[in-house]
């Protein structure tokens, strides 16, 4: 009985290896790249924020105009470590199959910590696009002290201190350019960092602090219900809407304007083949050309859609490092 | 009265066919996956939030709503019979709740006293927020760095309440606590801390293995030492008329159960603050009040003030949610993130933009506390019978489900691997003496403290003249210096005879 038992096991477990492995020759053998499984999507913040809307949103029109050959998009989030263990899990699949059905979902707001803090870089990952940018504003609470930028930087002239609240990694960089630009000691403007941008614009509202630092999305809802008032663009040029009231920093003084684009993009694993990576590509590009994508996240969320293949990801995530090791003297 | 036009408005929405199934079927799924440590609110929000996209935002919502509420129902469940807190907010219901569970034999009244209390914490927490929502919201934007170091520094006087007989080892353990919670990022620059070169440790120590570890598993080691000892419950109360309580329970339940349902709502209501804090603080301030047994060996006190003030939290909780859009608590904003998802916009315009939404909601909470209270005290036979598992069964189970709990926190064996570490630490703790509440409870306080202190002394440029400055800090402020100074006023007023020792303590 024992025996018999035994014996069935083999038999299927070979027979289960035998059809692994046509499967795997099929896969090598033919040049053009379809997905054959399901796809496991990572991303490294929590279920709510906004690179996990950016995630899901990107999935749903993928399956609704079926760009993945009908697979399922597995969304994982992976919070470890900062988010550091979940990049560091990806950046390490090994080539097959598993790595062309793998992507991680990576922003500006991911890379500069993974390269303050870790000796992960973005060689160890294949860029597969950039979706688009976000820029932030200045905004005041309703009950605000100083009503225009123009008022703020006269306080601090006649020495008083201003607080800004905003959220972590991109938002902590663009202060830091913009107190520089300005001249103005880390006391002189002070910057709280909040786990979350809506963390920051509670501060705002109970009157805590001066000025908040925002994207537009996180803040519409206060825009328009007269409870936040932008009063600097972080930006080249005036943002548009309810937000075109906002000078430019170079409207305010004589100084330049400070901008730090928010990219959101994808990667994939380093091992993941050329084959498969010039697919994503196509079907990322397929999403951002599409109306649907426009209408559910650009417009909705006011980011400037901007969209770069393989090739000009690279570039970019590579010309973006060697500006951020730059500034963190790496 | 507006408002009560309004929720009845929302009665109005919630009443078809679709929605109330989905009321039930969310109550259901929040009893379940809060009764399973480990998978609290926010993993159970978080799993259905995808398949939510297909229903109409009112139905979406209400079944969230209905989870996140019923899931404060649930955690209480694990904690009163297996000695394992099913969520952060349970670990407090576990100091009462086990001990009456086991050692007293009476778990179906430790259950109904859980399920009673939250049940009136919650209502509590939802006419309040019927009534008071907006201006409990503005409120709570009061309470600005400043104003919640004061409030977390008189919460950690609680602590006091907590390190047993040996002040010297909970003092101890209060600062391994503080310690532990402090590796990882730094909330406000962004460094790493005590990380040991670990990129796993830079996210710092889960709070759910901890605790699952910490007070759970090492319970599951100290029964594996035990295992010889057949010291099993005739568990013969199976039947819902045999866990009844009596008319006295009922009476030590209910004041309680109603202060901490004040309290909790007010916790909900702070930022950052959570339904974890609100049961810490309940149990805290029971502690100065009367109980018929101390506090720790199985009170029914003990039970029913952290359980009415997590729930009461929960209700609170949606009060900046839906009044100014702003979360209270990690499963708020997975929430938050939902509603965004479905095409609303959360922010002080929902009331306004969509009301039929919001009053949908806040009705399906009071139908969703019903309902699970029915349940709950439907399945409380069937429940107690895990009791007379044999330890020797019951030992893998527990193992297998503080593994699953651990594991699903973030996706991997890191948690599984804090499980085992802080159980085993816990287990060493116990059997030298040492009581791992404090460092629990210093675990989840500090981190709150550290930053908010820290944003206190920015927006001061680093003056102590902020916590007295505002109204609200100095208030929390006097509050704690009486509370430190008490013992020592009392000493000298009795010395000079002012004070009459009294003769019958």
């Amino acid at each position: 009985m024992k025996k018999s038992i035994l014996l069935l096991a083999v038999v299927l477990l070979i027979a289960a290896s035998v059809s692994l492995f046509a499967q795997g020759t099929a896969e090598t053998g033919s040049k053009s790249f379809v997905p054959s499984k399901d796809i496991e999507w990572v991303v490294t913040s929590s279920p709510g924020g906004g690179s996990d809307i950016y995630t899901r949103v990107i999935s749903d029109i993928m399956n609704r105009k079926n760009l993945a050959n009908g697979k399922t998009f597995l969304v994982m989030n992976k919070t470890d470590g900062g988010g550091e263990v979940g990049r560091l899990q990806v950046s390490r699949v090994s080539a097959g199959n598993i790595a062309d059905h793998t992507l991680l979902t990576f922003n500006s707001g991911d890379h500069a910590p993974m390269l303050k803090n870790t000796a992960n870089r973005i060689e160890n990952f294949t860029p597969i696009a950039v979706m688009a940018v976000d820029k932030q504003l200045l905004y005041i609470g309703e009950y605000a002290k100083y009503k225009t930028f123009n008022e703020v930087l006269n306080a601090v002239k006649a020495g008083n201190n201003i607080v800004i609240a905003g959220s972590k990694g991109d938002d902590i960089a663009t202060y830091e350019m913009l107190v520089k630009e300005l001249g103005v000691s880390q006391n002189q403007i002070a910057f709280i960092t909040n786990n979350a941008t809506s963390d920051a614009i509670t501060s705002v509202l109970g009157g805590h602090v001066d000025l908040v630092m925002s994207k537009p999305a996180a803040a519409d809802q206060y825009v328009i219900a007269g409870k936040l008032t932008p009063v600097l663009a972080l930006s080249e040029t005036r943002f548009t809407g309810n937000l075109a009231s906002a000078p430019t920093l170079s409207e305010v003084g004589p100084y330049k304007n400070i901008e730090n684009p928010i990219w959101r993009g994808v990667v994939g694993p380093k091992s993941m083949s050329a084959e498969a990576a010039d697919f994503w590509s196509n079907a990322f590009k397929a999403v951002a050309e599409s109306e649907e994508w426009k209408k559910e996240y650009i417009e909705k969320y006011k980011l400037v859609p901007e969209f770069r293949d393989r090739a000009a990801a690279t570039e970019y995530m590579q010309n973006f490092q060697k500006l951020t090791l730059a500034t963190l003297g790496k | 009265m507006e408002n009560l036009m309004h929720l009845i408005q929302g009665f109005g929405v919630l009443f078809t066919f679709q929605n109330i199934a989905v009321t039930i079927f969310g109550a259901i799924l929040g009893l379940l996956v809060g009764a399973m440590p480990g998978i609290g609110s926010l993993a159970g929000v978080a799993l259905l939030l995808p398949l939510t996209f297909k229903f109409n935002p009112t139905t979406a919502i209400i079944m969230l709503g209905a989870l996140y509420y019923a899931n404060m129902y649930g955690g209480a469940f694990s904690s009163i019979l297996i000695g394992i807190p099913g969520d952060g907010p349970a670990v407090m219901t576990l100091m009462d709740g086990y001990p009456m569970a086991t050692k007293k034999n009476r778990p179906g009244q430790a259950l109904l006293t859980s399920n009673l209390s939250s049940f009136i914490g919650g209502s509590i927490g939802m006419i309040i927020l019927t009534f008071m929502g907006p201006l409990l919201a503005e409120f709570g934007l009061k309470f600005g760095p400043a104003e919640m170091t004061a409030l977390l520094l008189v919460a950690m006087t609680s602590i006091g309440w907590l390190v047993g007989e040996n002040p010297t080892k909970g003092i101890l353990l209060t600062m391994v606590g503080i310690l532990l919670a402090s590796m990882g990022m730094d909330t406000l620059s962004g460094n790493p801390r005590y990380d040991f070169g670990s990129v796993y440790l830079l996210g710092g120590i889960p709070f759910v293995p901890f605790v699952i570890g910490m007070v759970g598993f090492s319970q599951v080691i100290r029964l594996m030492s035990e295992r010889h000892q057949e010291t099993k419950l005739a568990v013969s109360k199976l039947s819902i008329k045999e866990s009844m309580i009596t008319l006295h329970d009922f009476k030590r339940l209910l004041p309680p159960a109603i202060r901490s349902g004040f309290l909790g709502t007010f916790v909900g209501v702070l930022p950052g603050a959570g339904a974890t804090t609100a049961a810490f603080m309940g149990y805290a301030v029971q502690k100065s009040f009367k109980s018929e047994e101390p506090l720790g060996t199985g009170a029914i006190e003990g039970i029913a003030s952290c359980e009415s003030a997590n729930n009461a939290a929960a209700a609170g909780a949606f009060a900046p949610l839906l009044a100014l859009g702003i979360p209270g608590s990690g499963t708020g904003a997975v929430l938050l993130g939902g509603l965004m998802m479905w095409g609303l916009n959360p922010g002080p315009l929902l009331f306004t933009n969509s009301p039929e939404f919001a009053w949908g909601l806040i009705a399906s909470l009071f139908l969703a506390n019903i309902i699970t209270l029915a349940i709950a005290w439907g399945v409380i036979p069937f429940l107690i019978k895990i009791l007379s598992v044999p330890t020797k069964l019951m030992i893998p189970v527990i193992t297998v489900v503080c593994i699953v709990g651990s594991y699903s926190t973030s996706n991997s064996m890191y948690g599984v691997l804090i499980m085992f570490i802080s159980g085993v630490l816990g287990y060493i703790l116990n059997r030298t003496g040492y009581q791992t509440a404090p460092a629990v409870l210093s675990f989840v306080l500090a981190p709150l403290l550290e930053s908010n202190m820290r944003k206190a002394f920015i927006i001061s440029q680093g003056s102590l003249g902020i916590f007295v400055e505002k109204p609200i800090s100095l208030v929390f402020i006097v509050i704690l210096f009486v509370i430190l100074l008490f013992p020592l006023i009392r000493l000298v007023l009795t010395k000079l005879g002012v004070l009459k020792v009294k003769e019958k303590v």
